[in-house]
């Protein structure tokens, strides 16, 4: 009897453990998907959102901050009111918003832009000569390079606004911050409309400087949420009008970032639906918010190294741009470097943050404070180390792909 | 006194043939106490079957059966079967199906924790990103300058303020400011 129960123990103990390990990587594999898709539900809610921010009645008297904007608390959900003054100024300032960005893209200009700035790895600062045609493409040559960078590629596409003022942006600008109207400076030597940017908690996220004549952005100035400069881009140079000077050097060089016709980038209908889709196949990508910024575009390319999955995440002020892969980094990288981010072994190169994770290589382009690039490195699956269950879903996941080389 | 003797067994056994069985029967047909004792002896191996899963060692079981064959003596024990009940059978092959699974599962278990470590040897391809297109990819839906990516210009990171927010902030903007004019100096024609 006692050998019987013995043996039955030990087949109880034998079974259990691996039982409940393979148990474990099951869930953990799932459960990343379905994390996934519960962020893309949130997300998709909070897409809909799309509207004027409210707006208090005439006449409603606030103990608004700085004179712009107040944040109240009604049944513990957080309600932005704004006093009539503030509201008209806010509407104003998203016109002329509005007006830049497509004044970025009608006017012709030249000159040279200083871009400055502040990433995980310090601050990057890039001097660029630009030359836009209006309605037409805009070259740029980034000469604080060690090779000079003509940058457009091969469907006509380039850069479409000045300092990333693009319609696009402004929309999401408009449901993530309040823009007022902040008075007239000067900028480049040029007489300029000024434009702040707060947060819903009045802090002063950004600052825009608006030729006024043209309404092209001069210049802009991004805070983080303790006040400090994070990015501050200008023309040091300008010149509106028909381009006299033609990029010669462009010319010749060629368009040194065109792309083979492979990687042309197809634009996604419904980024929401990509990721859910893609996430159902068993990727494993961030969902539809990302380090508080929402998935407002996604296309997908066919290159060398593959099929590349293109995710843009802004609220109109900071971008992100995840490029998702299959495959492990390289083992070595130049021009990167090696660097613990949050726990994470990552490579940075400029605003640029790359490391692989579970089978799949994560490429972050980010116009956005440092700690909200960290912030977005974390919440991406495989982003951290890979613990017991992590390691074994990759393992069932390479033997399921052993057996079934197709699936 | 058996009239058969042994062969009562063998015949109870099926174990008889051709003229032994047909004496046998015969010897039967017309001898109650041999009647008797055969019924007896199928019962037994009846129960015995029944009980083929206990092990032959218990005494208690012994004893039993020791009793049951001594009620009409001189009844020649046979030792208990060597092969399994049914019962037992069925039971071992459950310990066999569970230990094969568990097996099974050990060994799974082990190839995907084995598997899933290094990326090193797996049939993954290996990457270094494509910078520059995604550079203007990024340009391109964000509305702003490409970086040159690895070879731009890069600064020292800012010191950690010690100051508050506020007094650092015009500190740390004039700093940058004076940057971005040098750079703006270097590469003015």
């Amino acid at each position: 009897m006692r050998r019987r129960l013995g043996l039955l123990v030990s087949a109880v103990v034998t079974v259990t453990i691996p039982g409940v390990l393979a148990v474990l990587a099951i869930l953990g594999h799932d459960h990343a998907v379905s994390a996934t898709d519960a962020v893309s539900a949130t997300s998709v809610a909070d897409e809909s959102a799309v509207g004027p921010l409210p707006v208090a009645p005439a006449g409603t008297s606030l103990p608004v901050s700085n004179s712009v904007a107040g944040a109240q608390r009604t049944s513990g959900s957080p309600v932005t009111v704004f006093s009539e003054v503030a509201a008209s100024r806010q509407a104003f300032a998203m016109h002329l918003l509005g007006r830049a960005a497509t004044a970025g893209q009608a006017t012709s200009y030249q000159g040279v832009e200083v871009t400055s700035q502040s990433g995980v790895d310090g601050t990057v600062t890039v001097v660029s000569q630009v030359w836009h045609q209006g309605g037409g493409l805009t070259l740029v040559r980034t000469s604080s390079a060690a090779t000079p960078v003509v940058s457009y590629d091969t469907g006509d596409r380039s850069p479409a606004g000045v300092f990333g003022v693009t319609s696009a942006q402004v929309s999401l600008l408009g449901k993530h911050y309040v823009a007022v109207y902040g008075g007239t400076g000067t900028s480049s030597g040029r007489p300029a409309t000024i434009i702040e940017v707060y947060r819903f908690d009045g802090s002063l996220a950004a600052r825009f400087w608006l030729d006024t004549r043209t309404l092209v952005p001069l210049r802009r100035e991004d805070f983080d949420a303790a006040d400090r400069l994070v990015s501050d881009e200008l023309f040091t140079q300008v010149r509106f009008g028909p381009l006299t000077a033609r990029p010669a050097a462009a010319v010749t060089e060629g368009p040194a970032l065109a792309s083979s016709p492979e990687s042309a980038w197809v634009a996604a209908s419904s980024p929401a639906t990509l990721v859910a889709s893609m996430a159902k196949k068993g990727a494993r990508l961030p969902g539809t918010l990302l380090a508080g910024l929402p998935l407002y575009a996604a296309s997908s390319s066919g290159t060398g190294a593959g099929q590349v999955t293109d995710l843009e995440y802004s609220d109109g002020l900071s971008v992100i741009s995840l490029f998702v892969q299959q495959g492990t980094l390289a083992a070595s990288m130049p021009g990167w470097q090696s660097l613990s981010l949050d726990g994470s072994r990552v490579y940075v190169s400029g605003h640029s943050v790359t490391w692989a994770g579970r089978g799949e290589v994560y490429t972050m382009i980010a116009d956005a404070p440092p700690q909200t690039v960290v912030e977005a490195v974390s919440a991406v699956p495989g982003g951290g180390q890979p613990g017991l269950v992590d390691r074994l879903g990759r393992g069932l996941d390479r033997l399921a792909h052993l057996v079934d080389p197709f699936a | 006194m058996s009239h058969l003797g042994t062969l009562i067994s063998a015949l109870i056994d099926g174990e008889l043939a051709g003229a032994e069985l047909d004496r046998a029967n015969a010897h039967l047909a017309g001898c109650d106490a041999c009647r008797t004792e055969a019924a007896q002896l199928r019962r037994l191996k009846r129960e015995l079957s029944a009980l083929g899963e206990l092990d032959a060692a218990d005494d208690a079981v012994t004893r039993r059966l020791l009793a049951m064959t001594h009620q009409n003596a001189p009844v020649t024990a046979r030792p208990l079967s060597r092969r399994p009940g049914r019962r037992a059978r069925r039971r071992r092959g459950r310990y066999v199906m569970w230990s094969a699974m568990s097996i099974v599962v050990v060994g799974v278990g082990a190839a995907a924790f084995g598997m899933g470590g290094s990326s090193s040897g797996s049939n993954e391809p290996q990457i270094t990103p494509q910078l520059e297109v995604f550079d203007l990819q990024h340009a391109i839906t964000s509305g702003d300058v490409p970086f040159a990516g690895p070879s731009s210009t890069r600064l020292q990171p800012p010191p950690t303020p010690s100051t508050p927010p506020k007094a650092s902030k015009a500190s740390k903007r004039t700093s940058l400011k004076a940057s971005l004019r040098a750079s703006a100096e270097a590469t003015r024609p």
